[in-house]
């Protein structure tokens, strides 16, 4: 393991970790991680926004904790090792948005707490983390949390502009719409909308990426 | 039994000495590392007995729990008076905004304080710990003291409300005009309701059904209705409810029932020298509680 050598920084390996969760690996379209919170959370952009920057910090924080702690977990009770580290992240991100961004934080109210569960961060470090140097987990970490992000937020745009008429509260679709007989589409505000939109736009990429498409 | 693992393909020879060539690759033997099996793993590292051995294992746990909760409790700690802060200032600004007064005006304009079960203001609670109930107030109600809010410029108050919705707590405040009985305006939030449905009663637009209601019909507490189908023009203790979030609109009538309740007393006492026949009202509507 002390053989890697040294690598520079922004190596070309360092990079696709880095950029491989926007397009080839993508956590939510391509791992299908994170599905649950892509459901609740894409009702209006902006908690989207903001959960997928948590996401990202929590995601990046707990693989490099848990990348440089590698060595020393016993193997048998990694996960909990794992567990611990991502919820007490989490809790450390919740308790400084309330006494730093406290509106922030209350949109999010219930989101917060949910990172715990998304599969992405236990995924992510299962597959990276436990195997790689803290650098290249940290750019992992990072580029899945926002691979995961812009998923999140399209489904969001989608979502809010469809079912409530607006994008981050404000209002886009104009009055003189609804005068004419245009109604907000109820469904869009139920998750499964949200999953058939996943649907849709795993389709569009897998009809983009030949690679990806199973024989 | 030795094991040697080539450096290449990590293909795993077990033998006393590493093979000529590696089966796999077909790299030579110089390319094979010696690896320590597991069984002499335990032994050779020193620290409470190797990486997988039971000993490390409770004590890894141990140490890296009691580290964690060092850190949230240095941490929360640290944070609480920020955080109460904020959701102090919250609280306040809701109370304004029930009234429509400007956000930022409670210290201007408030004087907190609680009154008991007969209407009389309890004079042992200060302005502040009339606040701080609002942190707990079904304790508070529990208690038999009820925190009132009153704009000291036209004696408008604000009743603090605490209940139940479909999924979570549901709260809000009601501010009464002068006359103890018209609504002058509602805020109401949720802990976690349907958005889209349940969720909307936290909306500016469902919230100004409730401006010119009134909460007595003949001196006997009515309080408001949400009324399935919509309420009838000029009704004037019904809202609508709304599609689709029922058992949250009921949940919200029940808070605003319940919670009146208790200050029944309170509003009588304060509308006593206005209209005599409320006089005798107090033994009836106590005993609804």
């Amino acid at each position: 393991m002390s053989k890697e050598g040294k690598e520079p920084m922004f190596s070309a390996k360092n990079m696709q970790s880095f950029t491989n969760p926007f397009n080839k690996n993508n956590p939510v379209l391509v791992q299908i991680l994170g599905i649950c919170s892509a459901l609740a959370v894409t009702v209006q952009v902006k908690p989207a926004f903001v959960m997928a920057l948590s996401v990202t910090a929590v995601c990046a924080l707990s693989n490099v904790i848990l990348s440089a702690l590698r060595k020393t977990i016993p193997d048998r009770i990694r996960i909990i090792v794992q567990l611990v580290v991502i919820a007490a992240m989490v809790i450390l991100v919740d308790q400084f948005l309330k006494a730093y961004v406290y509106d922030i934080s209350k949109q999010l109210s219930v989101y917060v707490g949910l990172i715990i569960t998304n599969c992405i961060l236990m995924g992510r470090i299962e597959a990276f983390a436990l195997s790689n140097k803290p650098w290249p987990s940290f750019l992992d970490g990072v580029g899945n949390g926002l691979g995961y992000g812009v998923v999140l937020v399209v489904i969001g745009i989608i979502r809010e502009l469809f079912g409530s008429g607006t994008l981050g509260g404000i209002k886009i679709i104009p009055d003189a719409f609804y005068e004419a007989g245009y109604v907000n589409n109820g469904l869009m505000l139920f998750p499964p909308m949200a999953l058939i939109i996943v649907g849709v736009i795993i389709w569009v990429q897998r009809s983009k990426n030949k690679d990806l498409q199973e024989k | 039994m030795k094991k040697y693992k080539c450096s290449v393909c990590g293909y795993i020879h077990e033998g006393d000495t590493p093979p000529a060539k590696c089966p796999v690759c077909g790299v030579p033997a110089e390319k094979f590392e010696l690896i320590e099996d597991s069984s002499t793993q335990k032994k050779s590292k020193g620290f409470l007995g190797g990486k997988d051995s039971s000993a490390y294992i409770i004590f890894y746990s141990v140490v890296m729990v009691v580290l964690v909760a060092v850190v949230l409790a240095v941490t929360s700690l640290s944070l609480q008076d920020k955080q109460n802060a904020n959701i102090m200032n919250e609280k306040k600004d809701a109370i304004t905004a029930s009234m429509g007064e400007a956000i930022g005006t409670y210290d201007q304009l408030i004087n907190a304080f609680a009154v008991d079960n007969s209407g009389k203001v309890i004079e042992s609670i200060s302005a502040d710990d009339a606040l701080n109930m609002l942190f707990d107030l079904p304790a508070a109600f529990a208690d038999g003291t009820y925190p009132v809010f009153e704009n000291k410029e036209n004696g408008e108050v604000v009743i603090p409300l605490t209940g139940k919705g479909l999924w979570d707590d549901i709260w809000g405040y009601i501010a009464l005009e002068g006359d103890m009985n018209t609504v002058k305006g509602v805020v109401f939030d949720h802990a976690g309701e349907t958005p889209g449905l349940g969720a909307e009663i936290a909306t500016p637009k469902y919230q100004a059904q409730f401006p010119g209601k009134e909460i007595f019909n003949n001196g006997e507490l009515v309080s408001i209705s949400v009324v399935k189908g919509g309420a009838e023009e000029g009704d004037k203790h019904g809202v609508d409810a709304i599609s689709g979030g029922t058992k949250t609109c009921n949940g919200l009538e029940n808070m605003i029932r319940n919670c009146l309740t208790y200050y029944v007393p309170y509003f009588e006492s304060k509308t006593v020298g206005a209209n005599e026949t409320n006089d005798v009202e107090p033994v009836n509507t106590e005993s609804n509680e």
